[in-house]
């Protein structure tokens, strides 16, 4: 056990340090956790209101524990699609994987090591949503002690099912994928498992709820308890939890918690076993490849000049194409909010539909045009290939520098490959827009072409802030995402300034119309652009050449 | 020709080079020597551009690496000291690369891609990932790409480390005949017998600065002739 622990504790250690991180990144840290402490509080306040009104509707026919149904369900739903590619990612991808297995260590240790950053970074989504609805809802409540104490040792349970779950179903996936030849093809399809999965569920959730809903709620509605039951349908964890939670100082509470906490101990224990019997068939020759053939014909086919531009791009494009952490945290999660999107509305039945153009086309143009571009702004906002553009060469970055590549064109590469991604967000946004929901033609446009606009700024904006403070120094491509703050960042300047212009518009009653709006919104991109472009060719002249 | 006149680095709290001075003539294979951390590294980055030069300067053919960096970049080759680069490359797509960075026209490009993975025995698997490669194949292929413009000048950071014998032979082959040819070969390395058989002139690095520079019969000379180059080097490096 000495050996686990020491794995688990020097793995952290590896994934967490601080080291090697200069004081202005620090103090930055600092700062900004100053500054995200005003959106927490107003978060937290939002979700209290929403707790008491739900409990106030509820309570009068026994309900009110749906609420902690519906949390539990929510998490556990997050937790599992968050741990897919955080598991995938340490279990498989990172690259100091195979310096584990030359140690003399089982394989159930390296597990329970490679466990511990994935795991640990759930309590914070679990600090941020679970703990605060638990304390709401015993307030409102008006629960004693007993509710407190055990509420803190479920909210510490929580999230060690969904992990230990998602844990299995990868490893079990890997331990068949890895058969296979291509093993990065594998690799970046397993990737996919998680964004299908995700819609999967959503899919699954929908089709189940459908029918005759209306009556069966309100027989529901009737009975103790049914709403949850239904709610928690398939995630029996969360019933056990929420029922043990409502009754928390009675003998049915204490008998529900040890169910709780016995069947996380057995997932554990299932989980140790069923890793030692499976992780390395899963791991071993990840890093292996096939042998293809090559002859004059294809070194024909395969050589031609390219302007070094474009050279540039491709470089880019294969990279993230074939690494897979660059492609699930990059490619799928820049695509997943439009095709998510897509996918919901599809589901809908077509009077939703018909509701919403019905909606849109009894709206002013401006309103349109701006609950329109608000959207993009938040599907466009998180554009993970911006603010990696320079981390994800890693060490790798030199090669940049004894190469006679002019700056400017590194740069405008890994331009390019950020908008190019924001650019096929914005045209499968545009297509549900034309098709599923019938826009009306000019706001459609000018929103298109503000889009696009917006699109170059964000990636501007995204590479900017990676180029002040990239993070060239990781053993794993996951460090390029996790655990840093540009991602956040770029979407909260972008929230500041788009939310804010979006805000004043809207209540602006003398500005009326598409085109005006639309002038307003232009003059504000085009001098973004200018600055962050000012700002961007300042910062090139000043660091590319010192980032190492 | 290559000049490095009072060059400094300083990394924090340590200074990595110190007022060095070197010149080397064209025509010459010149190896430079130096224990772990004696700034051989940090030398040859600022040399290629990678870190920039605290003071001091550097030529190579006359043109300084701060003033004039693409104009340098274009008529050197470097092969640096780590080899996992491009991984996620094939072969052939890093050597198309390499040659769209130097302008290579396609008929030139081909002709010279065979010649160079013929040569290290790399053509078979030009069509596979680089991450796939074994660290000596790894070497091969930058090596390739590295001399795919015929750069006048070439800067080789442990060049032969992972090669097999007949690829390190032909890569030294190719080192003399380029020479040879007038022009100058700069690798820095750790085997001494290879420095004995291949150098016309060497340079000892230690704790950033030059310990004896010049041709290696003058080294025999000025140490007791009959001492073999091992010794020598301890002797000139024994403070670390």
């Amino acid at each position: 056990m000495s050996k686990t622990w020491t794995l688990m504790k020097i793995m952290a250690k590896m994934q967490l340090s601080l080291a090697g991180k200069s004081t202005s990144e620090k103090v930055g840290y600092v700062l900004l956790t100053l500054v995200m402490l005003p959106f927490g509080a107003l978060i937290l306040s939002l979700l209290n209101n929403l707790i008491s009104t739900l409990y106030d509707v509820l309570s009068p026919t026994g309900n009110e524990n749906i609420i902690l149904g519906l949390v539990f369900v929510s998490v556990t739903f997050l937790f599992i699609f968050l741990s897919i590619s955080t598991v995938l990612s340490s279990f498989y991808f990172a690259e100091d994987v195979e310096s584990f297995i030359s140690l003399p260590f089982q394989p159930y240790q390296i597990l329970m090591g490679k466990s511990t950053v994935p795991f640990l970074s759930l309590y914070g989504t679990n600090a941020m949503l679970l703990l605060p609805v638990l304390l709401f809802y015993g307030l409102h409540s008006e629960a004693g002690a007993a509710y407190y104490g055990l509420a803190f040792m479920i909210w510490l349970l929580t999230p060690v099912i969904p992990f230990v779950i998602t844990a299995i179903i990868v490893m079990f996936i890997m331990r068949f994928a890895n058969i296979s030849k291509n093993k990065d093809r594998t690799k970046i399809v397993v990737g996919l498992l998680g964004f299908a999965f995700a819609i999967g569920i959503n899919v699954i959730i929908r089709l189940d709820s459908g029918g005759n809903a209306g009556e069966d709620m309100a027989a529901l509605f009737m009975q103790q308890n049914g709403l949850l039951e239904l709610i928690t349908k398939f995630f029996p964890v969360a019933y056990f939890s929420s029922i043990a939670l409502t009754t928390a100082s009675t003998g049915t509470a204490a008998l529900y918690f040890l169910l709780v906490a016995g069947l996380s101990a057995g997932a554990i224990v299932l989980f140790m076993t069923i890793g030692q019997a499976t992780y390395f068939k899963g791991v071993l020759g990840l890093s292996g490849g096939k042998r293809s053939t090559f002859n004059d014909k294809t070194l024909d086919e395969n050589v031609k000049e390219t302007p070094l531009l474009w050279s540039l791009v491709l470089k880019e494009v294969r990279t993230i194409m074939r690494t897979p952490t660059f492609f699930t945290q990059i490619v799928v999660q820049s695509l997943f909010f439009p095709i998510f999107l897509v996918i919901i509305l599809f589901m809908e039945s077509s009077g939703s539909l018909d509701q919403i153009s019905a909606m849109l086309g009894s709206w002013d143009g401006k309103i349109v045009l701006l609950a329109l571009f608000g959207l993009t702004i938040v599907g466009l906002g998180i554009n993970p290939a911006s603010f990696s553009s320079v981390s994800r060469d890693g060490k790798s970055w030199f090669n940049y520098l004894y190469l006679p590549i002019p700056a400017r064109t590194v740069i405008g590469s890994k331009l390019l490959i950020a908008f190019a991604l924001n650019l096929v967000s914005l045209l499968i946004l545009a297509l549900v827009a034309v098709f599923l929901i019938g826009i009306p033609v000019w706001p459609l446009v000018n929103w298109l072409f503000l889009s696009i606009i917006a699109a170059w700024v964000t990636s501007v904006g995204g590479l900017l802030i990676d180029l002040y403070q990239p993070k060239l120094n990781w053993t794993d491509e996951r460090e390029v995402f996790k655990g840093r703050f540009a991602g956040l960042v770029v979407f909260a300047i972008e929230a500041v300034i788009f939310g804010g212009a979006i805000g004043i518009l809207w209540n602006m009653s003398s500005v009326e119309g598409v085109w005006i709006t639309s002038l307003i919104l232009f003059t504000l991109l085009i001098v973004l652009t200018a600055g962050c472009h000012f700002g961007l060719k300042k910062l090139v002249d000043q660091k590319y050449d010192k980032i190492l | 020709m290559i000049q490095l006149n009072n060059v400094t680095k300083n990394f924090a709290g340590k200074q990595a080079v110190k007022g060095l001075n070197l010149t080397i003539p064209d025509g010459k294979i010149f190896g430079f020597l130096g224990p772990n951390g004696a700034g051989k590294s940090t030398t040859i980055k600022m040399m290629t551009g990678i870190l920039p030069i605290d003071e001091g300067s550097i030529t190579l053919n006359g043109m300084d690496i701060s003033k004039q960096p693409m104009d340098v970049k274009r008529v050197i080759g470097y092969v640096p000291d780590r080899s996992d680069i491009f991984l996620r490359l094939k072969g052939i797509e890093y050597l198309n690369f390499m040659a769209d960075v130097f302008n290579i026209p396609s008929d030139v490009r081909e002709e010279k891609i065979t010649y160079l993975t013929k040569s290290f025995g790399i053509y078979d698997a030009l069509g596979d990932h680089i991450q796939t490669y074994s660290h000596g194949m790894k070497q091969k292929i930058v090596v390739s790409g590295v001399l795919l413009h015929d750069p006048d000048i070439w800067i080789l950071d442990e060049p032969l480390t992972g090669l097999d014998p007949k690829s390190s032979f032909t890569l030294k082959e190719m080192m003399r005949e380029h020479a040879n040819k007038g022009k100058i070969v700069f690798f820095s390395t750790h085997v001494l017998e290879v420095v004995e058989q291949l150098c016309d002139e060497v340079a000892i690095i230690n704790n950033g600065q030059v310990q004896f520079q010049g041709a290696m019969s003058e080294m025999r000379q000025q140490f007791k002739e009959d001492d073999n180059l091992e010794r020598l080097f301890l002797e000139l490096t024994q403070n670390e």
